[in-house]
């Protein structure tokens, strides 16, 4: 039931802003499909040239096997939650969820069914007869999501669905609606500019940037590998480390920077040569802070901690790798995230310690 | 603000308004229903059993639907259009296409009737000899005439509400299959119904009781004018006043009904739409195409007013017997300045005009602060009180400041003083009645502004102000007012210019010839045989150029929110 959703080539215009440029992607049947990325990033456009609200400039968009470019949007049998809900205000909850199986003309006792467990499954039995105005955030949008699924569509495309609601309701809210993809076998394309919702409970993520796609992969493989320095920057926290190529060994690059030599045994994202000028990445979580590093630690310098933000479980220390010939501390900060601290350098003080953070951990992107 | 301040406000503007509005309504009442101080539905009944009475009042209530009606079919469309596309010459047409509803429709009729009588310039063109139009489509031409001058109230509306859908609203509908005429009447046309009803109400209670327009048409079968014709007899005559409890009454039901219908009120959306707008540009050939209702619609909507217009260019004769006039001149409006009456109507309606609106604007803001700012629980039934005299017909109004002034002047304390008699009989001097009945009338336009004002200026600023030092009094010279000052010119300005061409008012109440304002006497100069018709045309023309000059001004100022102050 199931179906993939294709992009060909697909470029959509606004006067002279190419918003989507040229993407080529295929979401897979019955994926969970994250499209991620900063405002003004294209995503939302994507997500509704696929819902048909736009129709794109160039290049093709297939749901299944059919080509739907150019096709009208009610005749694309697309689910869709707006990121506003658009439930309809003069209608009760019920009247909303059922419009769409009218317009199917399903038979009347088969609607009642049906949308009783629609509401069923995202919780709204009770409140079937209340108008829209008299629900709270989340209850709008678990009813958005069931008038979007009763009609079984071939996809599910959720347009920034918990952007409205407070944090705590986002976060019950998000595992629902994997929970609802999953059991409907759904394809679903969810556009957030929100990592930590991606991460959480995408299949796939693609990172999108000035209408390109600038990474796709599963939520582990966009945070531990990214392949550029946008994706790194965008997701997650990193220390950017300028670095020359010195040496490639068999599974690792030596290289030359200002904190000193580094080793990475990481994947580089592009095959790079000796002497090539490169950006290393290296997130605060993979920084060890102490007085004795184990025997397999890697990279090891010598550091002063500083500026530290207490946060109980964890601290944020600030970190300048000692230079090793002059003996002072140099120019390049590292932020790093401590897990149950021991070392904490408040109000200028600066304490003497060593960092060290393993090879794998060392992303080697293109300058 | 300060509670006992409010208190005061509302108490003072409590009592002004009890006088101003609600005795001339008790007048009406009283007079209906008080034979010789005990209580007889007598009279109420009288006016049912009597054939020509409800006559009159069954042709009003199909005026009134027939104009709604029209309104509506001219006005949604034209909103839908200009809400959902972009096209060539959208700006000017959208301010075109507000101008007929400051063109009195009661001097559109003279230029009407130039154009349709039976030797009139229709008949003449298409070369069907005399058949007479105005004669056998005397309902039609009211209705057309009235419809064209009030559908900018129902654009106005309708466009307001339409802006306001989250776009969202029709694309979840798009989404799930429903398509085209469907989708607008299912989702959009229920989504704007609080818009539309709003707007509604207030064409359907100025159409009912219209009075200028059925009276020039000479459609005298409506109660309008048989209230206006039994004025005379307004001492000793009850029926009249049975009659005007009875439109008083029907009018008072119907905006009950669209107020507690929909509370008065759009949907509140959700939040602000994802999408800025789905507006859609129409270019070439389409664009032509959305623009031409909106030309077609204009130039018809001005066709009588520049019917007046030929007319007041027109040799006193040439035009008969003629598609357009034979031969012009201009010295109809040398005519019209130099004719005693007019020169002393266009000062008359400016003074009347620009008192009625500094004491709009006092009541007004004091009204709209107590509304906004105030914590004090009789707050809404105030809001609601200023409202009122929308749901109040000017007719009803105009009668009922009749009654009180005839039984004022009555009394032996106003005989016998000329100070109280030149105050308080309209038959001496009627310039305290006609400020105050066009002040009333107008009140809701200038309220609504000062508070559409105020919502939207921060209280902080009001407190930053206090927090410094500044009182009360400081506060709101230096600081409120001229931050909402837009919206309170724009609320003047409308009601200075409805107040200039006001009609039932000023038919009514001005009885002597050196205190008639301008429509008075364009009604008046009508009705003179020979040059009269000329002349009155070149005093409409003038009162015209000035209104057009002033709502576009106010246009200018509002913008779109222009439309808020059409609600109910």
């Amino acid at each position: 039931m199931a179906v993939s959703i294709r992009f060909e080539h697909v470029t959509k215009c606004f006067g002279d802003n190419r918003v989507v440029d040229d993407i080529d992607l295929t979401i897979e049947p019955g994926e969970l499909f994250f499209l991620l990325g900063p405002s003004g990033c294209g995503k939302t456009t994507l997500l509704r040239c696929i819902a048909g609200f736009y129709i794109p400039d160039s290049g093709k968009i297939f749901i299944g096997n059919r080509d739907v470019t150019n096709l009208a949007p009610e005749d694309r049998d697309t689910g869709m939650v707006f990121q506003s809900y658009a439930l309809w205000p003069h209608m009760s909850v019920r009247e909303n969820v059922a419009f769409g199986l009218e317009l199917r003309k399903v038979p009347k006792a088969e609607i009642q069914q049906r949308v009783a467990e629609a509401l069923a499954a995202v919780k709204m039995t009770e409140r079937a007869d209340y108008k829209p105005n008299q629900l709270s955030g989340g209850q709008q949008q678990r009813v958005a999501l069931a008038r979007a699924l009763v009609v079984r569509p071939q996809c599910l495309l959720l347009d920034e669905p918990l952007s409205n609601l407070d944090a705590k309701l986002r976060l019950e809210m998000r595992g629902e609606i994997r929970r609802i993809c999953k059991q409907f076998g759904l394809t679903a394309v969810y556009v957030t500019h929100d990592q930590k919702e991606a991460l959480s409970i995408a299949d796939r993520i693609a990172v999108l940037d000035k209408g390109k796609i600038q990474q796709c992969g599963s939520p582990r493989d966009v945070y531990k590998t990214p392949r550029s320095r946008f994706v790194a920057h965008f997701i997650g926290e990193t220390n950017f480390i300028d670095a020359t190529v010195e040496r490639i060994s068999a599974g690792a690059i030596h290289l030359a920077s200002p904190i000193g030599p580094v080793t990475s045994t990481g994947t580089p994202a592009e095959p790079v040569e000796v002497g090539q000028k490169v950006t290393l990445s290296v997130r605060p979580e993979v920084i060890h802070v102490g007085y004795e590093p184990p025997e397999d630690a890697g990279n090891v310098f010598d550091a002063a901690v500083h500026d530290t933000i207490y946060l109980g479980e964890m601290a944020q220390h600030e970190v300048n790798v000692m230079n090793r010939s002059s003996g002072h501390a140099g120019d390049v900060k590292l932020n790093v995230f401590d897990m149950n601290p021991k070392i904490v350098a408040l109000d200028g003080e600066r304490q003497l310690a060593k960092i060290w953070f393993r090879t794998n951990n060392v992303v080697v992107l293109k300058h | 603000m300060r509670a006992k301040l409010s208190w005061s406000i509302f108490i003072l503007v409590s009592v002004i308004f009890g006088f101003l509005f609600l005795a001339p309504l008790w007048m009406v009442v009283k007079g209906g229903f008080i034979d010789e101080g005990r209580f007889t539905l007598a009279y109420l009944r009288g006016v049912f059993q009597n054939p020509v009475y409800t006559e009159g009042l069954v042709n009003s209530l199909l005026l009134a639907i027939g104009t709604t009606t029209l309104v509506t079919l001219i006005a949604v469309p034209l909103a839908w259009l200009g809400n959902k596309y972009d096209f060539p010459g959208k700006k000017l047409v959208s301010g075109l296409i507000l101008v007929p509803m400051i063109l009195p429709p009661f001097v559109g009729a003279i230029g009407f009737q130039q154009i349709l009588g039976i030797y009139g310039g229709l008949n003449i063109a298409l070369g069907l000899g005399p058949i007479d139009w105005l004669g056998k489509l005397q309902y039609w031409g009211v209705i057309s005439l009235q419809a064209l001058a009030l559908y900018p109230i129902m654009y106005l509306n309708a466009s307001a509400a339409l802006a306001n859908i989250d776009p969202a609203m029709e694309e979840a509908a798009a989404n799930l299959g429903c398509r085209g005429v469907r989708k607008f009447f299912k989702i959009t046309l229920p989504l704007i119904m609080p818009g539309l009803f709003a707007g509604g109400t207030i064409v359907f209670i100025w159409s009912f009781t219209e009075l200028g327009t059925p009276l020039i048409m000479n459609y005298t079968k409506c109660a309008s004018v048989q209230v206006f014709d039994a004025l005379k007899e307004i001492g000793t005559n009850p029926f009249p006043y049975a009659l005007v409890f009875v439109m008083l009454a029907m009018s008072v039901s119907l905006y009950a009904l669209g107020k507690f219908a929909f509370g008065g009120k759009a949907y509140a959306m959700q939040s602000k739409a994802a999408t800025v707008s789905a507006t859609v540009t129409a270019r070439g050939l389409k664009g032509w195409l959305v623009l031409l209702p909106f030309a077609f619609v204009i130039f018809v909507a001005l066709t009588p007013h520049l019917g007046v217009i030929a007319t007041s260019f027109t040799t006193p004769g040439s035009w008969y017997q003629s598609i357009l006039p034979q031969d012009f001149t201009s010295a109809n409006y040398v005519e019209a300045l130099g004719h005693s009456m007019t020169v002393s109507s266009i000062r008359n309606s400016l003074f009347y005009s620009v008192l009625a609106v500094m004491f709009n604007t006092v009541l007004g803001i004091a009204i709209a602060y107590v509304v906004v700012r105030s914590t004090i629980p009789l707050r809404g039934v105030l809001d609601a009180l200023a409202m009122l005299p929308l749901a109040v017909p000017g007719l009803v109004m105009a009668f009922g400041y009749l009654a009180i002034s005839s039984y004022l002047s009555n009394q032996d304390w106003v005989k016998e003083q000329p100070f109280w008699q030149n105050l308080l009989d309209v038959r001496t001097n009627p310039t305290l009645f006609l400020v105050v009945a066009y002040a009333i009338r107008r009140l809701p336009y200038m309220v609504r502004s000062a508070v559409a004002g105020l919502q939207q200026t921060s209280v902080t600023l009001e407190e930053a102000a206090a927090n410094l030092g500044a009182s009360l009094w400081t506060t709101l010279r230096k600081i409120t007012i001229p931050l909402i000052m837009a919206n309170l010119i724009a609320g003047g300005l409308l009601a200075f210019s409805f107040s200039m061409l006001e009609v039932s008012d000023s038919l009514m109440l001005a009885q002597r010839e050196d205190f008639y304002p301008i429509t008075k006497t364009i009604y008046e100069l009508f009705q003179l045989i020979g040059t009269g018709k000329y002349i009155a045309s070149a005093l409409g023309v003038w009162a015209m150029m000035f209104l057009t000059v002033t709502i576009i001004g106010s246009s200018l100022i509002l913008g779109r929110k222009l439309g808020a102050i059409f609600r109910v």
